[in-house]
């Protein structure tokens, strides 16, 4: 505990994302943190660029228009994808924290991950054909 | 008390952890709509000006977004200020983080609200 302790804070905040001899419940843990933290980035780069709305249609539809393409796209599964982990991967510790489903919680994590992945793929598909 | 995911952590308080819960199953159900009707029920998904304008017309849209907005910036702003708990911030430190937080959420949620009620204007022509 003393030697986590002493460690600096870019240190402590590294080790989030160190997915070596972590248990399962642990990488739930670091997927967690990863898409919240691009999950809260992109909800404010989001409202920001939303502002063009109010400008009018110019603006708007030149933006969208802007933004149309693969890479951008691939982006947006991106955010779909890491919105559907950090969801079903909060509804798991929401139950545990309340002492639901502690026991069987490795196998919950890989199921709704598992479902998370199929919902994004069944997204991915249509965001890149329409 | 440890570091985890699971309940309220040392500084965060039983209220704020309870806040961030509920919120956060606020915004999945918020935001499974919105992602469905935004891809799959709005023809091509909502990609012009006059698309979402008329999009927005339906009352139930911007009642919808301003519930959106206003849970996923608590969420997101109660959980960003847990992570930074996790980082075992001075007491100083974490009087600035609260008062940061509270207006940047207040400021988005305002901002967003705003932002909502001027697309709905814009169909109505006012």
């Amino acid at each position: 505990m003393s030697e986590v302790s002493n460690q600096s804070p870019v240190s402590r905040a590294l080790k989030w994302f160190d997915p070596r001899a972590h248990s399962i419940n642990m990488i739930g843990f670091i997927l967690n943190r990863i898409t919240a933290l691009g999950l809260t980035l992109y909800l404010f780069l989001h409202l920001f660029v939303l502002h063009q709305l109010a400008q009018g249609s110019a603006a708007y539809d030149g933006f969208l228009s802007m933004i149309h393409n693969p890479i951008f796209t691939f982006f947006e599964v991106l955010v779909v994808t890491a919105g559907f982990m950090h969801g079903l991967n909060g509804i798991r510790i929401a139950l545990n924290s309340f002492g639901v489903g502690i026991r069987s919680q490795k196998m919950l994590l890989i199921l709704l991950l598992g479902i998370a992945v199929l919902v994004s793929l069944a997204f991915a598909v249509h965001m890149f054909t329409v | 008390m440890n570091n985890t995911l699971y309940g309220p952590k040392s500084n965060e308080g039983a209220w704020l952890w309870f806040i961030k819960a509920v919120t956060g199953l606020l915004v999945i159900v918020i935001l499974f709509i919105h992602l469905i009707v935004n891809h799959f029920v709005a023809t091509n998904g909502l990609l012009s000006y006059a698309d979402v304008v008329r999009y927005y017309q339906n009352p139930i849209i911007p009642i919808m977004e301003i519930g959106l907005v206003g849970f996923a910036v608590s969420h997101s702003l109660i959980g960003l200020r847990g992570i930074i708990l996790d980082l075992k911030p001075t007491r100083a430190f974490i009087g600035v983080i609260n008062w940061l937080f509270t207006i940047i959420g207040v400021g988005a949620v305002v901002y967003g609200i705003w932002l909502i009620f001027a697309i709905v204007s814009k169909g109505t022509g006012s």
